[in-house]
């Protein structure tokens, strides 16, 4: 770990500056400032006045957090030992729910009183929600922890809807495709590679996503569409390539993972966290991203506007927000921050991974999803349409 | 033919052997068995989370049971004492109860289920006088309810039959010897009937206990086993998916072996 | 005073049967009404549903045809795999087997039953998967076989998680068969062939009708067997319920499908029952 490298490392009044440098533009916390330049007696007597602390359990004594809230999120995609600590700091157990799709999430939230306090949507839904009135405005002084100023804006921007914020970023990420070079030979590049191969060379072992966005997206890139087109006789074209596809496949599902891993499946579209840790485990599979197109994301925590208990929903943001929790989430979930506090405090091995912070020329074909899709009923019923057939 | 049977005992319990035994694997990897251990017991035992659920299915089990145990057996003995018309349309409602397939039970509770608690909870809003008004939504009740429609359907069908298999005249003996209906019913209906109300109590926790399709639709924000074993068994690579199995099958071996001692007088006839 | 007596019996069995009916009411034919409302209604744009009387919903029925289909051929086909294998092992507990074993092999056919369902797919996914079966095929040669997540696969979940519910009726109505009948028929030179089909068979008729019906009804509403088995590709009407409540949120047209599915049971029931009534006049649906 970095951090513990500086600890125990004489500081330089060079790099005294720099970290005081970034400390006044936000990028660091106070106490990773402390830390590093050795002022941790400074530290145990500013904590003792108000505020002073970055974190601490007497700043939530102030309001009544209750002891539980849930949260909504997607699998394999924090660390449990997070809400272990928030719990022993704030006395709130969190229950997690973990979904498949931002769909399913829509679906549950619609279907009336989720219990969720705090919840990941992915950046192309924040503005449905937000026109249904199911999410709130966050009130920012809530979240001291967050920093705008060290946020990559490009990652960002969808969080908020007329100037007002109502989501905050959790990590970026992108949906490329994982491969078994043990099992599949052929160079695979492009998505339209994906589909052949699919009814060729991986017969009966790739799989597609279990929602609307990336199958489809996919499917019209592959065709040298746009990835969020909702043009009739384009969406047509797609149907027509997937249902061509659909006896070749081996599975239709977003949990790929177990399948990947015990090699039923040699190729699968696949999210980058996901991606990472299945080439961390087994080396042979490749992550790759589309050269024809894609998908670029980020995933946000918001809050319901019927929490159950919105103080802790509060809290639980604050905390994660704080670069010392979000750096180990990263370190769990494979997927590459938008936080410049945390990629400070990342290791090397984890900044230098390209699966998960990949070369910009790589990101550069790929397209954020657009809200559109994800209410436009000709995608919603191609997708079931294409699962049924 | 006893090479025919030999053969489907062992297709109906070979799955469930295997899925013991690897549950005790020590390697990581469930492809092959490396050794003895009972690590992953230890892990799902002390996962929070994993915990939690089943503290919520015993919730919801016990309750759901409880009462349709207790309001099918009432309505069991009621029956016996209404007009034909009115029990051909109870028998018609408990056999709704049983043959709609789960996942229609889910689909109608939830849909009714949202209805009504949008209008009721706008309502209260509108006259609660303090700033958060208290909000319906879908918990324990509702998954409580669902399952309580089919168990209690279950164990009227089966105490009823119970009823009808005593015959009248140990009930007419007793009245002939001054006996009054309070005491009939606790001295000679009741312990007759106890083994089948205990075994329908059973066999409602076994399959409230059990049931995935309902709960997914109405849990809410609750998570019982079964929806934790199913989230788990889509995303699922640890061997620990494997303990909890293990778990979940003695624990439903040991309920039905219950009920099936239980009603063991009448085995001969179902 | 016999008014009283009247009127407190009354009250008593209105007391009794009063919960229950009130739960059938709230939590069976009010929910029922509601998707009986709602299939007549519309998507609201953003998913959902919108109030509006059309026939829209139930006109789009085709566009599942697919999986109606599905259902419609491998839930009979389900129950029909289930009775082959059924039949012999019920003839075996109810005719052949020792009296002093009866009893624990029929206990081991009904356990598993009442085991999670979802526990004992669970355990086939892990068996058809690359780490089960195809792994000894592998040992022996034979390379890359694909089991899981075929319709042979669904196929195979279906017959091992409902053949207790086949074998139960079918044993229960052939251990009630007089066996001196069996002895007469063979008194009077019947060959065993002959005393099989003419007797045991028709008499045993009921107990088949019953599993069939049982099975193929549990089977119209099966999500659990096609999504873990079928890999989301074998798709049943329960799934494509799922998939509209929880992907597409069409809830009309998802309550549309469910009208359907319940008319599709209620059908299937009353032919089961016509025939069965035909056969032997019996109703006996015994689960335990």
């Amino acid at each position: 770990m970095s951090k513990k490298h500086h600890e125990n490392a004489p500081i330089t009044a060079r790099q005294l500056t720099d970290e005081f440098m970034r400390l006044k533009k936000g990028s660091v916390s106070r106490r990773h400032f402390l830390g590093v330049t050795g002022l941790g007696l400074a530290a145990a007597v500013m904590s003792r006045f108000p505020g002073a602390g970055a974190f601490n359990s007497a700043a939530y004594a102030a309001e009544d957090l209750g002891t539980q809230l849930s949260i909504a999120t997607w699998p394999n995609y924090h660390d449990p030992a997070t809400f272990e600590n928030f719990k022993a700091a704030t006395g709130v157990a969190v229950e997690v729910n973990v979904f498949g799709s931002n769909e399913e999430m829509l679906a549950k939230i619609q279907a009336g009183a989720s219990g969720w306090s705090l919840f990941v949507p992915t950046n192309y839904t924040i503005s449905t929600y937000q026109k249904l009135g199911l999410i709130e405005e966050l009130d920012l002084s809530k979240i001291p922890n967050f920093s705008q100023e060290s946020q990559n804006a490009r990652f960002t921007d969808q969080g908020k809807i007329d100037g007002k914020t109502y989501a905050l970023p959790k990590n970026w990420g992108t949906t490329g495709f994982a491969v078994n070079t043990s099992k599949v030979k052929s160079p695979i590049k492009t998505w339209k590679d994906f589909f052949d191969l699919a009814q060729t060379e991986a017969d009966g072992r790739a799989m597609v996503h279990d929602y609307q966005l990336t199958t489809i997206g996919s499917a019209l890139v592959a065709l040298g569409y746009d990835f969020n087109s909702i043009k009739a006789d384009e969406l047509a074209k797609a149907e027509e390539l997937l249902i061509k596809v659909k006896p070749h496949l081996f599975a239709i599902n977003s949990d790929y993972q177990p399948s990947m891993r015990s090699t039923d499946a040699w190729m699968t579209m696949c999210w980058t966290n996901d991606g990472a840790q299945l080439n961390r485990d087994m080396p042979e599979i490749a992550y790759i991203l589309g050269t024809d197109g894609g998908e670029i994301w980020t995933d946000y925590y918001a809050i319901p506007k019927d929490a159950p208990n919105k103080a802790a929903g509060y809290a639980l943001l604050n905390y994660l927000m704080d670069p010392a929790n979000a750096v180990k989430e990263h370190i769990a979930n494979g997927a590459p921050t938008t936080d410049s506090r945390v990629i400070a405090l990342l290791p090397a091995e984890i900044t230098g991974n390209k699966i998960v912070y990949p070369d910009e020329a790589a990101l550069t074909p790929l397209e954020f999803g657009a809200a559109v899709t994800l209410t436009d009923p000709g995608r919603a019923e191609l997708m079931a349409r294409f699962k049924s057939a | 033919m006893r090479a025919l049977v030999t053969f489907v005992y062992l297709f109906l319990y070979t799955p469930i052997v295997l899925i013991v035994l690897f549950s005790f694997n020590a390697g990581r990897n469930a492809s092959e068995f490396v050794g003895f251990s009972t690590e992953w017991y230890g892990k799902a035992l002390s996962n929070a989370f994993l915990m939690e659920a089943l503290q919520n299915s015993l919730i919801v089990g016990f309750t759901s049971a409880g009462l349709a145990t207790l309001f099918g057996t009432m309505a069991a003995l009621g029956l016996e004492r209404v007009s034909a018309k009115t029990r051909a349309v109870f028998d018609a409602l408990f056999a709704a109860a049983i043959v709609v397939p789960g996942v229609v039970i889910g689909i109608a509770t939830l849909v009714a289920l949202v209805e009504v608690f949008g209008l009721a909870n706008s309502l209260i809003a509108s006259v609660w006088p303090g700033e958060a008004p208290p909000r319906m939504q879908l918990g324990f009740g509702s998954i409580i309810a669902a399952h309580g429609l089919f168990t209690m359907a279950l164990v009227t069908m089966i105490v009823k039959a119970r009823i009808a298999s005593l015959g009248r005249d140990i009930v007419e003996a007793s009245s002939d010897l001054y006996a009054t209906p309070m005491t009939t019913f606790w001295q000679i209906v009741f312990p007759q009937i106890l083994p089948s109300v205990l075994a329908g109590f059973l066999l409602a926790f076994t399959f409230s206990f059990d049931d995935f399709i309902i709960a997914f639709f109405v849990a809410g924000s609750k998570t019982t086993l079964p929806i934790y074993v199913f989230a788990s068994i889509r995303r699922g690579v640890t061997p620990e998916i494997n303990a909890i199995a293990a778990m979940v099958l003695v624990a439903s071996l040991i309920l039905i072996l219950s009920a099936r001692f239980l009603m063991r007088d009448r085995t001969a006839n179902s | 005073m016999v008014i009283t007596q009247e009127f407190r019996k009354k009250l008593v069995t209105l007391a009794l049967i009063g919960p229950a009916g009130l739960w059938l009411f709230v939590f069976l034919v009010l929910p029922f009404i509601a998707i009986l409302v709602f299939a007549f209604g519309k998507r609201a744009p953003e998913g959902g549903y919108q109030a509006a009387f059309t026939i829209e919903q139930f006109a789009n029925l085709g566009s599942r045809a697919a999986a109606f289909v599905n259902t419609l051929m491998l839930a009979p086909a389900g129950a029909i795999a289930c009775l082959l294998i059924a039949y012999p092992v019920a003839y075996y507990l109810a005719v052949k087997a020792h009296p002093r074993h009866r009893l624990l092999l029929v206990s081991l056919v009904v356990v598993p039953f009442w085991t999670s369902l979802l526990v004992r797919t669970y355990a086939w996914m892990y068996l058809l998967g690359a780490r089960g079966i195809p792994h000894l095929l592998e040992l022996i040669g034979i390379e890359n076989v694909r089991l899981i997540n075929t319709p042979g696969a669904v196929l195979l979940g279906i017959v091992y998680g409902y053949l207790p519910l086949m074998i139960m009726p079918i044993y229960v109505s052939l251990e009630k068969l007089d066996r001196r009948l069996l002895e007469a028929s063979a008194d009077l030179g019947a060959r065993p062939v002959s005393t099989f089909f003419g007797i045991t068979v028709p008499l045993s008729l009921p107990g088949v009708m019953t599993g069939m019906a049982l099975v193929t009804i549990l089977l119209l509403g099966e999500y659990l067997i096609p999504q873990l088995l079928g890999g989301g590709k074998v798709f049943f009407i329960g799934n494509a319920l799922v998939d509209l409540f929880l992907q597409s949120r069409n809830w009309p047209f998802g309550s549309a499908i469910a009208v359907t599915l319940v008319a599709v049971v209620v059908v299937v029931l009353m032919v089961a029952m016509r025939i069965a009534w035909r056969f032997a006049g019996t109703r006996q649906v015994d689960l335990v």
